[in-house]
């Protein structure tokens, strides 16, 4: 290591010697640009309306206040307490899962590292769809003649939002805890055996050990959870039980528009990821989990009798029927159904609704245009935050990177708890400052704007998905290939390409999807004339088309994974065999 | 190894190649809109069903610009509209109910007199303001009462708002932060309940919004769930067909439509008052004077029998069931006469200073 430092090169070969680098600069302009100057710009509001011709104020405190009055305090409080719940469960649940699925001899265990990922791609409001469909007194249950307005009156309440939230978290949790497993060798388990503790008192000593992913886990979840929109605006509304994104969404959506106070509730989200973010801070600086090197063996697989492996088999494909099945089932079923179906009291199937996808009656838009604009911006958009993930994240992970890499990371996890509305809401205000649009650049209301804006949404999630890659790769390679003359760039493709391919892939696709089903920041900055297939699905489902609104969320799911399917089979086709047994899996049995 | 030496056979090549033609086509996105032309045309914001219709319609008889539509629910087009502040980016806006222009016009982001010298008929009169800053391009109506005949027996409705105190039925409704048409309507009742002037004075104002608030709370009260909030026209009507309540006062047209849709059992009913919600459109007034011009020229179109031929026809089951406010136009015959259905109009400029107030009311004690 002090040969290293000497040679002013950090782990992963990035150069020290100058503190305040044109990179280090770059980078943060480009945050800055993308994330931080609009949600500034909003936040300001909370307290200075005056300053974006919103309010009489230069400076008040009277929004702080009444933020916290009533109604809007209530859902504050309520969105604190579910994300805690929800951070929580879904922590126990994807620990268990990782367990059983990477330790242990369970049936299918390819097939579940699948499903996980599909459930990563399942945006929150297809899933509440979903639920709705298969579980309203005139739904997909109801027209099999299955009475469930039992399930339907627990559903519509704390109860289902808790669920559908905590399926939505599970995955984000699940991968990072595979990734902590994975430097989990088999010695500290024998250890503990050899001790005489049982199975329980094994993986209660083994289990401090990947601490660091558990609470990294935690931060996430309760960040992606308090930021949820989705169930918000749907299953929180109609149970009256509010949440802080929906209120943030009704001061925005209001008229007149109360932007002072979302921009309250907006700042009181952000900072509530402050305590994980201390938790993991506190923990990690008292305790030292250094247990991977270069000796850690390929873990051990523990090979239940058939009966526990029955269990366990059955028991995690309950799992993903309640968070995958169901909601897919439920959108399916309507999709096909006809309304009729409802008051004739015979099962009605219809391909109409699939008719109308591409030939819509008079005022209706056809799905097909808008569908292409979004797998064009899916494209663009993951493309840019793929590159831009991967240079953050290898800042990230540098062991050198002192206070500004504490930023880096305090600033992308607080990120990722910034609704999407308000990032929507704040490049309004930035990008259409009058200083900008006439002296600098005027994208408001353009394409790049909001391609933009779709990057510095998912660039913060993508960022810490591919920093658990990146701080696997032995820094000895590209110093390797620099000694032998290689530019930073040969030496990046010829070494950590090849390690990165997968993660790159795989984050591509995950970013891709997300993009395909955004909504809120779709709605807000799409340009005239050019509308997502998020947006014209939504408008379908407010305004009463539920058939033809349920079969696009269907076709554009099916689009999804085609898509997924073919970029899988380039890769597969482009790539090199060797590239393909190296580095990290996307999916690991 | 080096990689760089590694052969790639043909297949691979082509599948670069194509992967390459697919990011090269979608990297086209990022490209800027050209500069500015001689006369750029203008953004319409609009909420109206069949704008798309009317747009198209009028840029193929209008070569000299463009008009270039942004449509989208009232809601997050009015979010932008106030949210861009004094940088807009409309030239014009057009959605249902004349409170927010009132409150635009007031804070002067309308163009006054911009409303263009047609022949308006009654209900046209009724609702053009007096300094002519926005102009009505059709009237519907919203608190008419829509029922599932599956669910409650027409000969149990109520016939008057102060029935809907003693009726059986919960009532459902909209959310009216949330919903354009219903604060017009939750506006209409209140001054109905108090008998209001069209100019009533601020004292008679705050006095009915006194009363009306006690008259929504004991229709709450009145059963267990006696008023269901759902947040807009169509969930509402999602919300009647799941049985979750039998009647509602919602927009009329979204009524109709269903009964000309999939919803058989669906009816409407009109009280002793039905509120007048205008489609209305306005120029705005921060736009260079060209732009302002273009505006003016397709609010005008709009009147013409080309004009009102694209509104009554672009969405039949929509939003084109409005009766018009031009000369002798004849509504579309599957609406009634509206002198059948007790027309009531609110004066905007009077109410949209309480919007505010009575939406953080309700929101308060039927929402959360």
């Amino acid at each position: 290591m002090n040969v290293i430092k000497a040679k002013s090169f950090t782990e992963n070969g990035l150069d020290t010697r100058r503190k305040f680098s044109f990179g280090s600069i770059g980078v943060w302009t480009a945050l800055f640009l993308l994330i931080g100057a609009p949600v500034l710009c909003f936040l300001t509001l909370g307290v200075s309306p005056r300053l974006f011709q919103q309010g009489p104020e230069w400076f008040t405190l009277k929004y702080v206040h009444e933020a916290f009055q009533g109604f809007a305090g209530r859902a504050i409080f309520n969105s604190l307490w579910v994300a805690t719940v929800v951070s929580i469960f879904a922590v126990s649940i994807a620990t268990s899962m990782a367990w059983v699925i990477h330790r242990t001899n369970i049936g299918a265990r390819r097939f579940w590292a699948v499903a996980m990922w599909l459930l990563l791609l399942l945006p929150t409001w297809m899933m509440t769809l979903g639920w709705t469909d298969l579980l309203q007194p005139v739904g997909g249950l109801q027209a099999l003649g299955i009475n469930c307005s039992y399930i339907y009156h627990e559903f519509f309440g704390p109860l289902g939002i808790v669920v559908v939230l905590t399926t939505a978290a599970l995955p984000f949790s699940y991968f990072i805890i595979t990734a902590g497993l994975q430097g989990l060798g088999p010695e500290f388990e024998d250890a503990a055996r050899i001790h005489g503790a049982n199975k329980i008192q094994t993986f209660k000593t083994v289990l401090p050990i990947i601490s660091p992913a558990i609470l990294s886990a935690i931060a996430v979840s309760f960040a992606e959870t308090i930021s949820d929109f989705g169930v918000a605006d749907t299953l929180g509304y109609h149970a009256h039980f509010p949440l802080a994104t929906f209120i943030l969404f009704k001061a925005i959506s209001s008229y007149p528009a109360n932007f002072s106070v979302a921009a309250v509730v907006a700042a009181v989200l952000i900072l509530s990821i402050v305590p994980p973010i201390t938790l993991q801070s506190r923990v990690m600086r008292k305790n030292t989990f250094a247990v991977l090197s270069g000796r850690t063996r390929t873990p051990r697989v523990r090979e239940f009798r058939k009966g526990p492996r029955v269990l366990a088999t059955t028991i995690v494909a309950t799992v993903f029927v309640v968070a995958i099945g169901v909601p897919v089932l439920g959108a399916v079923m309507t999709s096909f159904i006809s309304g009729q179906s409802f008051y004739g009291g015979h099962l009605h199937l219809t391909l109409l609704y699939y008719r109308e996808i591409f030939n819509p009656p008079s005022a209706g838009k056809s799905l097909g245009t808008p569908l292409l604009l979004s797998d064009q911006l899916g494209f663009v958009v993951a493309s840019c935050t793929g590159a831009f993930a991967v240079v953050m994240a290898r800042r990230l992970v540098t062991k050198v990177g002192g206070l500004s890499q504490r930023i880096t990371d305090i600033f992308l996890l607080g990120s990722i708890a910034i609704p999407g509305v308000v990032l929507a809401i704040g490049y309004i205000f930035f990008y259409n400052l009058s200083f900008i649009t006439h002296h600098v650049i005027n994208l408001y209301e353009t394409l790049p704007l909001l391609i933009i804006a779709l990057i510095a949404s998912s660039l913060p999630g993508q960022t810490r998905f591919m920093a658990g890659p990146v701080s696997q790769i032995q820094p000895s390679l590209s110093e390797a290939a620099r000694v032998h003359g290689a530019g930073r760039f040969t030496a990046w493709r010829t070494t950590n390409l090849p390690l990165m391919s997968r993660v790159l892939l795989w984050g591509w696709l995950l970013t891709f999807t997300k993009t395909i089903s955004e909504l809120a920041i779709a709605t807000i900055l799409f340009p005239p004339s050019q509308e997502p297939a998020s947006v014209t699905i939504q408008n379908y489902l407010a305004n009463f088309n539920t058939g033809a609104g349920t079969a696009m969320t269907v076709m554009t799911l099916l689009e999804m994974l085609g898509i997924i399917v073919i970029a899988l089979g380039i890769y597969r086709l482009v790539t090199p065999r060797g590239w393909r047994r190296i580095g990290w899996r996307g999916i690991q049995s | 190894m080096k990689l760089t030496t590694l052969k790639l056979n043909g297949l691979r090549k082509k599948t670069i190649a194509v992967s390459a033609a697919l990011a090269v086509a979608s990297l086209s996105l990022v490209s800027l809109t050209a500069g500015a032309a001689s006369n750029p045309g203008f953004v319409l914001y609009s909420a109206q069903g069949y704008d798309q219709q009317a747009v198209d319609a009028f840029n193929a008889t209008h070569p000299g610009f463009t008009v270039t539509l942004k449509d989208d629910s009232t809601g997050p087009l009015l979010t932008d509209v106030q949210a861009e502040g004094n940088n807009p980016k409309w030239g014009a806006l057009w959605v249902d109910g004349a409170i927010p222009f009132a409150h635009l016009d007031q804070i002067g982001m309308l163009v006054k007199n911009s409303a263009p010298k047609v022949a308006f008929n009654t209900l046209g009169k009724a609702n053009l303001p007096a300094d002519g800053s926005f102009s009505p391009t059709g009237v519907t109506e919203t608190g008419v009462l829509c029922y599932d005949t599956a669910q409650v027996s027409a000969s149990n409705l109520p016939s008057k708002w102060t029935d809907l105190l003693t009726t059986q039925y919960a009532l459902g409704m909209n959310d009216p932060s949330v919903s354009g048409p219903t604060f017009p309507l939750i506006a209409g009742v209140f001054s109905k309940l108090s008998n209001l002037p069209f100019n009533a004075t601020t004292a008679q104002v705050k006095a009915a919004i006194t009363k009306g608030e006690a008259f929504y709370q004991n229709i709450a009260q009145k059963t267990q769930g006696g008023l269901v909030v759902n947040p807009t026209n169509g969930v509402t009507l999602g919300a009647m067909q799941n049985q979750a309540v039998g009647m509602a006062t919602i927009q009329g047209s979204a009524c109709y439509s269903k009964t000309l849709g999939s919803y058989k059992t669906l009816g409407e009913k009109y009280l002793d008052a039905s509120m007048e919600l205008p489609g209305v459109i306005g120029i705005d007034a921060k736009m260079p004077a060209i732009v302002r011009a273009d505006a003016a020229k397709f609010v005008a179109w709009l009147y013409t029998p080309a004009g009102q031929l694209a509104m009554r026809t672009g969405d039949p089951t929509g939003d084109s069931l409005f009766w018009p406010v031009v000369g002798s136009t004849l509504a579309n015959p599957i609406i009634p006469n509206i002198t059948t259905t007790n027309p009531y109009a609110i004066n905007p400029y009077t109410w949209a200073p309480y919007e505010t107030q009575i939406n953080n009311w309700f929101d308060s004690n039927f929402v959360g």
